[in-house]
């Protein structure tokens, strides 16, 4: 019973039928949306279809225990079949014969068979450098007035599909791991703001990263034809309120922080806008530049003052941008007063001059925790090292026996490889033909 | 000189090499056949200088990248990659009728490109997800793959014909077993190229988009691909399978290759939704 499981397991029946039945089945979800809101699900489908969708999960049915099945019987079916292959695989790699073995010059695919009046000394000097430009170094034995040699090379060869279905493994480990211990999922970062929370995809609920991640500022530039050409984030990572960190990000250029990914996804407007207004402080002879949101209080140096931006018009009265600029001092009536783009407006001892504002965006971040990377990409060059092998190197074996014969020595040439088998016999012919000359 | 001229040219080479090919397959002949192999070469040659000659026009253009961005420039590298596969694996075919399918697909995408008028030509400047290194590696092994699968497509229709078709005519094709070792092979070369493609396409995704795997249309599609390809391969090398059975398996991988490449962009919606 047990050997019957085994048998099925390992089995490549088993291959195929998970191959296709995967293939077909993954055809679903790039139809059925995944992921949806399951408001829109009920639109779509709607009653007794809809329950019987749910229950085989076919709106996250990469993540469904069927489909998940489905892989780990791949997994399963992948490692059995590399185990029960094995041996079998070792003994062609290092199978021993002896040398003075008469049967692969009657089996060999490749035989050459014939007849030189060379002395016997000349003769193996030169079957040695035959053996050497086939197939490296030979071993030389004697057997009754009969010498034989043998050499071989690209034993390794031989295990380049067994590295190959190894690295399929590997990368279904890296998989495994990450799904068990990464998460995905996305930052919506307004410019100026904060968080240290990241909402999951597929409303699994937040993660809290132990750190805030800070967009500081967010550029986009436009080709000529409207489609963006480059679109970046200033990001700033905060322990405890201070920075540890200030990189940028852009597509393709993501940042990696305590394990966790942070890339450049989308952006959009936040709506409002980022106002710069030069102070000069006369009474203190002080100047700076303040820069703030919309309804934000600003501390301005000195005494407990405060400036904000109530409003703002891009064309007041007619005469281009201005901001409607409020002096907050606790106890007093509000100062409020518009302030033209570069005109300086003067309140007791202090200049103000609203110098420019700026769209304010929000940068979309996508950000991942996948532990399991390092392993997918050891899978990727490991599978790259089997297909070479297994494509470029061969098991080369090549047989010689000088045998006497009555008017001088014969000579019987034998030659397998497990692939290429051409390649190598027109080697031998050429090497023959040097070789009778 | 325009790039788009010079493949309108090229188009008519192919279309003239495929004929070359035909004549020689049918009266066995090796004149037209060198002929035929001038011509495909000389087509080759003119179709490389066009895709260089249109990535040199994009620096001038301040835009500068390979041309490998958009449909129309993926359209005319697919056509150059069967042409290109067909000429590295042309030695494993002593027949002219792989010649045939070679240039006579490679033909139909460019005249489809070049002559329909509906395909844009213009070269447009890259997207910021397009703004990578893997971009050039990735599409290349990608296309590689699938003018792998083309051929193999093509070799596999005509062991249909062979079967289906009267007696007279189907003596005229090569043997069941030649176009069944040379689909065979032609399919373990294509799926090496596609496990390149997916596994550059997963480091590439990485860096974009943050994940090396998210089961995005193409992302899954390539995977359907590549499983149906793994099918031919363990059925025939563990199982022993030929013939029929192993026709249909390459059409339908074949079909999924289209799907793949095109469908998932004019049909569903992804991330991928540039080519």
């Amino acid at each position: 019973m047990q050997k019957t499981i085994y048998t099925f397991l390992s089995s490549v029946r088993l291959t195929i039928f998970l191959f296709f039945a995967v293939a077909a089945t993954s055809i679903f979800g790039t139809i059925v949306q995944q992921g949806a809101s399951p408001d829109r699900y009920e639109e779509m489908f709607g009653g007794k279809l809809l329950s019987v969708l749910t229950f085989f999960n076919v709106f996250d049915m990469y993540h469904s225990w069927w489909f998940t099945f489905l892989l780990l019987m791949l997994s399963v079916n992948l490692a059995a079949c590399t185990f029960r292959q094995a041996p079998r695989v070792i003994r062609l790699a290092f199978r021993k014969r002896p040398v003075t073995d008469d049967a692969p010059f009657v089996s060999s695919p490749i035989r050459k068979r014939f007849c030189s009046r060379s002395d016997r000394e000349d003769l193996e000097r030169r079957v040695s450098s035959f053996l050497v430009s086939l197939a490296g170094a030979p071993v030389r034995a004697e057997k009754g007035d009969a010498s034989y040699f043998f050499a071989e090379k690209g034993r390794f060869s031989r295990f380049g599909m067994t590295l190959v279905h190894c690295s399929v493994l590997v990368i279904l480990g890296g998989g495994l791991v990450g799904a068990v211990w990464g998460f995905s999922g996305q930052m919506t970062l307004v410019e100026g703001g904060k968080s240290d929370t990241v909402t999951l995809f597929s409303g699994q609920g937040t993660v809290n990263l132990g750190f805030d991640v800070a967009c500081e500022n967010f550029t986009v530039t436009y080709y000529e034809s409207g489609t963006p050409r480059e679109y970046k984030t200033d990001l700033a990572i905060l322990n405890n309120g201070e920075t540890v960190l200030n990189d940028t990000i852009r597509v393709n250029h993501p940042l990696t922080h305590g394990g966790v990914k942070f890339s450049q996804a989308t952006f959009g407007v936040a709506g409002g806008y980022n106002f710069r207004v030069d102070v000069i402080d006369e009474a203190a002879n002080e100047e700076s530049t303040v820069r703030m949101n919309r309804m934000k209080k600003h501390a301005l140096p000195g005494d407990d003052l405060s400036l904000a931006v109530a409003r703002f018009d891009p064309d007041f009265m007619g005469r281009g941008p201005a901001a409607l600029g409020v002096l907050i001092r606790p106890g007093t009536e509000h100062d409020i007063f518009w302030m033209p783009k570069d005109l300086p407006i003067r309140k007791g001892s202090r200049i103000f001059t609203f110098r420019d504002f700026d769209t304010v965006y929000y940068s979309g971040l996508q950000v991942n925790k996948d532990p399991g990377v390092p392993l997918v990409w050891l899978g990727f060059i490991l599978i790259g090292a089997g297909f070479i092998t297994h494509l470029f190197f061969s098991h080369v074996r090549v047989w010689v026996r000088i045998a006497k014969v009555d008017d001088g020595h014969e000579i019987s040439i034998a030659a397998q490889a497990d692939r290429n088998r051409d390649t190598l016999e027109n080697k031998v012919n050429s090497l023959v033909t040097r070789f009778q000359d | 000189m325009n790039d788009a001229f010079l493949v309108g040219i090229v188009t008519f080479v192919y279309f003239f090499a495929a004929f070359m090919y035909l004549v020689a397959f049918v009266f066995r002949r090796t004149g037209p056949a060198k002929a035929a192999m001038a011509t495909a070469f000389a087509g080759l040659l003119l179709h490389s200088s066009a895709l260089i000659v249109r990535w040199i026009e994009s620096y001038r253009l301040g835009i500068g990248h390979a041309p490998l961005s958009n449909f129309y420039e993926s359209m005319v590298f697919f056509s150059w990659s069967i042409v290109f596969v067909f000429f590295v694996m042309k030695k494993t075919y002593r027949t002219s009728l792989v010649g045939v399918i070679a240039m006579f697909f490679a033909f139909l995408i460019l005249a489809y490109v070049s002559l329909s008028g509906t395909v844009d030509c213009r070269i447009e400047p890259l997207i910021p997800a397009l703004q990578s290194n893997w971009l050039i590696s990735h599409v290349i092994s990608s296309f590689l793959a699938y003018a792998c699968f083309t051929i193999a497509f093509g070799l596999s229709v005509l062991y249909l014909f062979k079967h289906y078709a009267p007696a007279g005519f189907a003596r005229a094709l090569p043997d069941s077993s030649f176009l069944d070792e040379a689909t065979h092979r032609i399919i373990s070369i294509g799926f090496v190229l596609l496990t390149v493609g997916i596994i550059t396409g997963a480091a590439w995704a990485d860096r974009a988009w943050g994940r090396y795997w998210g089961w995005d249309p193409k992302e899954t599609w390539s995977l359907i691909t590549w499983l149906v390809y793994g099918a031919f391969l363990h059925a025939r090398i563990a199982r022993g399978w030929t013939g029929m059975k192993m026709s249909l398996i390459s059409i339908t991988g074949f079909i999924s290759v289209i799907f793949t490449y095109l469908g998932v962009n004019y049909i569903l919606a992804g991330l991928h939704s540039y080519l």
